[in-house]
């Protein structure tokens, strides 16, 4: 017998071959010399490539189907979280438009790389085989450790890219191993196949198949920031230059989670029983350690990154329950948590271009009196965060704990309710910044401070924050209020995404 | 346009009003807010004229409309919550919103004029419309989740409202206490709602009135707990004993708020309310029995309050409270037509009473002691006519409007027979009592020789007081914003006021009509389809018993003025030798049967004492001391820990991330085993 090519769906496809060939011809028109080809035309080409794989995405709405011989599989859950990713991308692109960034690293590369990591999350997301899911991982983590030391000459920009590395490789090292035991078990890479070995046989408890299912905990936790695997979020946020910390905090947060709920609540369902009390109490440890770490920390790019550990904990739990109402939750809590990460990155690139002190708290003092609107996104940013009514949060933590309770997890439902509560004593200390302080005095010098590694001042004169920035700050920050009050519209999109995980009751 | 449709606007047009008002307070100048107030409620009163007319076109079963206008959270399946943002069109609610727009746009064209002189006129605009889209949406409610919402903003205005003058530490010290205990009504109605949730798993009004029979088949007792709950909320927010103390106090708001909120609309929330859940009080007779008793007493004490009080506006206010007696009597006892259309009627004849008593206020530069005022007859003519129409309303004298649906209310209390008869004599004695203090009040003001103030007006000049007093403790106080203005205003002087008051006057005159026994029924007809499953809704026929009541009521009522007449006009005297001979009722009267003081001894001291020992002790040693301590210890621990394993060196990161590798590893590995 000969083997024979498989049968490629390019319909099913579009939407990832979109972004792998924008990124090849963004890619190539940087190589243009004229200045105005590469930092408006590049840009835009990318924003461009995150709309046509956005637009294929409701073209394909409602299909449900196998791709490249059941190595991908495109159904709701991928392309909402594709959509989660692109809009992601797009905020990105504006965020970095007038950025140091691109500019230090070559337009066309930065933003090629930035759509290689979409697709490496579009993959990993629609993953349906062990070898496509570290496919997937890879694709998404090589260019994202690129893109946390494109800001060359910023010494923490480079750190925080190296340590993303080596740490990343311990974690893909551990994942990649772990895949392996699964395979080893199951004698399938394919998820399907995984699942009927372990539904046909008494495989839950054999230690070969445990010990792939903790490796690859680990290996996924690394990527999504579940504690103690957390440790390299505060610092490579912290260092990224920070249109990449929001692509990161958001895009590959969706990815992971999306991985998660493929092969936890896909592959391994069976094995529930096993995992679930482990990522249950991880998940606990993830809300506390998340939401302890923020508090005191005076950097803003550093408490969003503990933040994020801690909304981690929060998606964990609807993965952990396995319930077609976790998946929902899970979904929704992705797309208000996109809403408000968004609004908050926007307004800290706000303060970080216009005043000297960097995204320190105390850029934000007295923001409510001298610029209302950035404030009033960021203070409903950071409510949303926190899970107050009438915010998109509220109803997204509402739903997290609602598919807990519902999951016979009440007790993880109630960490996240504490979690909330330690969570307000940071949140608010932002907002309290923001109307209760005085603003500075005029800012003192306009020098960064930071050390450059390579000698020379930048090429431009600090940039500042355009046009674009308020409006991904404005369109997200009202996006997280509207679905605070009407999320029909998002209730109806998770629902509609409950029906693609099958297996799930 | 659908009836839903103008539902909404009537719910949107007050809101625009206090949104452009609120915002717009550096701009507006002049009266113009007064006026975009009150073109607001007018728009909103159009809309309930025209979802009136939308309603009645279609059949009689069609006459109950849900339209929501967004699910808030469409989770009914996973939550079984239907928190839905929907109001309920049936004839019931289109007549509250018909009364509350109508006499809301009515005290809102008096306000443009008497609050002229204020300093806070925006703001007090901003207020109004506010309170009237609040007291709309409760209405309107078409479930449990946005009623609570509407019943806690209504409370919230009021305060607002109460405390307007806020320089005055009594009117700060009565919306403080009004918020108190209708927030204690709030919590009842809450748990209320709890109680009836429970069972019936849904939110929806007519879901759960549909419902009721199946729900509550095995847990009687819930449905009656529930409903005595939401009595309570029902007694504090109408000013029912023994949650009333509130209202006469609330009298240190501006006068137009008096009529609006403590006498028209707000104060019969109560009376709606049970009238709205007549299916679930059929199925609780006992939680219905405990309202009739209640509103029975309240209509006796307060009307024994009112004979002594010497306030003008707390007289109208005690006033308030008996007739809102009369109300909750009725719809507990399941004269609901009866009980609606007295609210309508009292609407009119007392929103009437206090606009006139706010001018004839006026012209006694803020003074409010009956003590004080005497003969305004000749220089109040507009004023004096309105006292007088509002006054026979009140009365119950035939055939102004207060004759008709008191009597009414009497009839089918009556015709119920049993221990009900207790209440038809009650509602009788009350009917005698109203009459005297009514009239008290209006004899005392008008007749006998003109005070020096009645004078100056005789003479052309309206009195202004040299030195501004709180008419409350005769504290000296200044009239700058948070006070009342040095400005006032009087109907004779100022043609809004005279509209207002005018119009209302010919309503309180031939508001009866209505409802004339043997005559029409044009009120039962109308609400028909809301009280279709009611048992009590075929009227009774009873010609004898009607006759009789109608002639005893305007013997009464008659006899009361007389009785008045004698005591203060005729002999003058004559009630100084009564207080004399009844020094104990007069003792009992004046201090309001001691309802405060009961209060201060059963409520306020525990709770101080509580409420010191939980702050001076509990708090400090247990809550701080333990709680807060060791929590914010634990959490400040814990942040450390993390922070110190936290730094920034990666072979750490790496050998953290190893052990929790170990640790999960191990964790599975035991699973195996």
């Amino acid at each position: 017998m000969t083997p024979k090519a498989p049968i490629i769906d390019w319909a099913g496809l579009s939407p990832l071959v979109a972004l792998l060939g924008g990124a090849v011809i963004v890619l190539l028109v940087g190589l243009l010399r004229p200045r105005f080809v590469r930092e408006v035309i590049v840009p835009l080409l990318a924003l461009a490539t995150f709309a046509t794989a956005a637009g294929l995405g409701i073209w394909q709405w409602g299909e449900q189907i196998s791709l490249i011989s059941g190595a991908l599989r495109l159904d709701q859950l991928a392309i909402a979280l594709m959509w989660i990713i692109c809009a992601t991308g797009a905020a990105a692109v504006l965020l970095s438009w007038r950025a140091v960034a691109p500019r230090e690293a070559a337009h066309g590369e930065y933003y090629a790389l930035l759509l290689t990591s979409a697709a490496g999350m579009l993959v990993l997301v629609a993953a349906q085989n062990l070898v496509t899911l570290f496919a997937g991982l890879e694709l998404l983590s090589i260019p994202l450790y690129v893109l946390c030391a494109t800001e060359m000459r910023r010494e923490t920009s480079l750190e925080s890219g190296l340590k993303y590395l080596i740490i990343g490789s311990v974690g893909s090292a551990t994942f990649v191993y772990g895949l392996a035991f699964l395979y080893g078990a199951t004698g399938s890479t394919d998820f399907a196949g995984i699942d009927r070995a372990l539904n046909s046989s008494s495989l839950v408890s054999d230690p070969l198949l445990l010990t792939g299912i903790a490796l690859s905990v680990v290996g996924l936790g690394f990527k999504a920031s579940i504690a103690p695997f957390h440790q390299w979020t505060p610092d490579v946020y912290e260092g990224a230059p920070t249109p990449i910390t929001a692509f990161m905090a958001v895009a590959t947060k969706a990815a992971a989670f999306g991985a998660f709920l493929r092969l936890f609540d896909g592959a391994l369902l069976n094995a529930q029983a096993d995992w679930g009390p482990a990522l249950a109490a991880l998940a606990a440890i993830t809300i506390v350690v998340g939401n302890v770490g923020a508090l005191g920390q005076t950097s803003l790019k550093r408490l969003m990154a503990w933040s994020s550990v801690a909304q981690a904990g929060y998606l964990l739990a609807g993965v952990v329950v396995a319930t077609k109402l976790g998946l929902q939750a899970t979904v929704f809590y992705l797309a208000v948590y996109l809403f408000m990460n968004i609004a908050a990155f926007a307004v800290i690139i706000i303060r970080e271009r216009q005043t000297p002190l960097g995204d320190d708290i105390a850029a934000f003092a007295g923001l409510g009196t001298t610029a209302p609107l950035p404030a009033a996104v960021m203070t409903v940013a950071m409510l949303s965060l926190a899970g107050i009514p009438a915010t998109a949060g509220f109803i997204g933590k509402f739903y997290v704990i609602e598919a807990a309770i519902d999951g016979n997890y009440a007790w993880l439902g109630i960490v996240i309710v504490i979690g909330s509560m330690l969570s307000l004593a940071y949140y608010l200390r932002v907002v309290a910044a923001m109307w209760m302080l005085e603003a500075p005095e005029a800012p003192v010098s306009t020098v960064t401070g930071r050390p450059a590694l390579a000698g020379g001042d930048l090429d431009a004169p600090a940039p500042g924050a355009g046009i674009e920035v308020y409006a991904v700050a404005a369109v997200f920050g009202v996006a997280t209020l509207f679905f605070g009050i009407v999320p029909s519209p998002l209730f109806d999109l998770a629902v509609k995404v409950g029906s693609s995980l099958t297996s799930l009751f | 346009m659908s009836a839903t449709t103008a539902a909404w606007l009537v719910l949107a047009c007050p809101l625009a009003g206090t949104v452009v008002n609120a915002l717009g307070f550096r701009v507006l100048r002049g009266r113009a807010p007064g006026w975009i107030g009150t073109l607001a409620i007018a728009a909103a009163f159009a809309f309930a004229v025209v979802a009136f007319f939308a309603l009645q076109s279609r059949g009689p079963e069609q006459r109950q409309l849900v339209s929501s206008l967004w699910d808030y959270a469409s989770i009914k399946q996973t939550t079984g919550v239907d928190a839905r943002l929907s109001i309920l069109v049936d004839p019931l609610s289109v007549l509250m919103i018909l009364v509350v727009t109508g006499v809301s746009m009515l005290i809102h064209l008096y306000s443009v004029a008497y609050m002229g002189g204020d300093r806070g006129y925006t703001r007090f605009f901003a207020y109004l419309n506010f309170f009237v889209f609040s007291m709309l949406l409760l209405v309107l409610a078409g479930n449990f989740f946005l009623l609570i919402v509407g019943w806690a903003f209504v409370g919230a205005a009021s305060y607002l409202l109460i405390s307007f003058w806020y320089r005055r530490t009594t009117a700060t010290r009565a919306g403080i206490k009004a918020f108190v205990v209708n927030v204690v009504g709030d919590a009842g109605l809450v748990l209320g709602t709890f109680f009836i949730f429970r069972h019936s798993g849904t939110l929806d009004f007519l879901g759960t009135f549909h419902g009721v029979g199946r729900d509550f088949a095995s847990h009687q007792g819930a449905l009656t707990a529930g409903l005595i709950l939401l009595l309570v909320g029902a007694f504090a927010k109408s000013a029912q004993v023994p949650l009333h103390t509130w209202l006469p106090d609330a009298m240190e708001g501006p006068t137009p708020v008096s009529a609006l909120i403590h006498a028209a609309t707000m104060v019969t929330a109560g009376v709606y309310l049970i009238a709205r859940m007549h299916p679930l009080f059929e199925h609780a007779p006992a939680a219905a029995d405990v309202g009739a008793i209640v509103g029975c007493l309240t209509l006796l004490i307060a009307g024994t309050i009112g004979l002594v009080v010497t306030d003008l506006k707390r007289v109208i206010a005690y006033s308030t409270m008996s007739q809102i007696g009369y109300m909750v009597m009725a719809v507990s006892a399941g004269a609901y037509v009866a009980g609606l259309f007295h609210l309508m009627t009292h609407a009119f004849f007392k929103a009437l009473l206090f606009m006139a008593a706010g001018s004839l206020i006026g012209a006694m530069a803020g003074e409010q002691s009956l003590d004080r005022m005497s003969g305004f007859k000749r220089a109040m003519p507009f004023t004096f006519g309105c006292f007088v129409v509002g006054g026979l309303s009140l009365a119950g004298v035939p055939p102004f409007s207060g004759f008709f649906s008191k009597d009414e209310i009497l009839f089918i209390v009556g015709h119920q027979g049993g221990w009900h008869w207790i209440l038809y004599a009650a509602g009788y004695v009350g009917a005698l009592l109203t009459a005297v203090y009514t009239w008290r009040m209006i004899f005392r003001a008008f007749y006998g020789p003109p005070c020096p103030e009645a004078a100056e007006l005789e003479a052309g000049h309206l009195h202004h007081a040299e030195v501004h007093r709180n008419p409350a403790t005769g504290e000296e106080e200044d009239t700058d914003v948070g006070f009342p203005g040095p400005e006032h205003h009087i109907a004779e002087r100022e043609p809004s006021m005279k509209v207002a008051m005018g119009i209302l006057a010919v309503l309180a005159s031939v508001g009866g009509f209505l409802q004339v026994p043997g005559v029409t029924n044009a009120l039962d007809h109308f609400l028909e389809p809301t009280f279709a499953d009611s048992r009590f809704n075929q009227s009774p026929s009873d010609p004898g018993l009607v006759t009789a009541g109608l002639v005893l009521g305007a013997v009464l009522g008659l006899l009361g003025i007389a009785i008045a007449y004698v005591v203060w006009v005729r002999r003058p005297g004559t009630s100084a030798r009564l207080q004399q001979r009844f020094a104990f009722l007069h003792r009992l009267f004046v201090n309001k049967w001691y309802f405060d003081e009961l209060n201060e001894i059963l409520v306020v001291r525990p709770f101080m004492w509580i409420g010191r020992f939980g702050q001076q002790t509990f708090e400090r040693v247990f809550v701080n001391g333990a709680l807060v301590g060791g929590t914010t210890g634990l959490v400040k621990a814990t942040s450390a820990a993390v922070r110190a394993a936290q730094n920034g060196f990666l072979r750490a990161y790496a050998a953290l991330l190893m052990l929790g590798l170990v640790g999960v590893g191990f964790y599975f590995l035991l699973q195996a085993a």
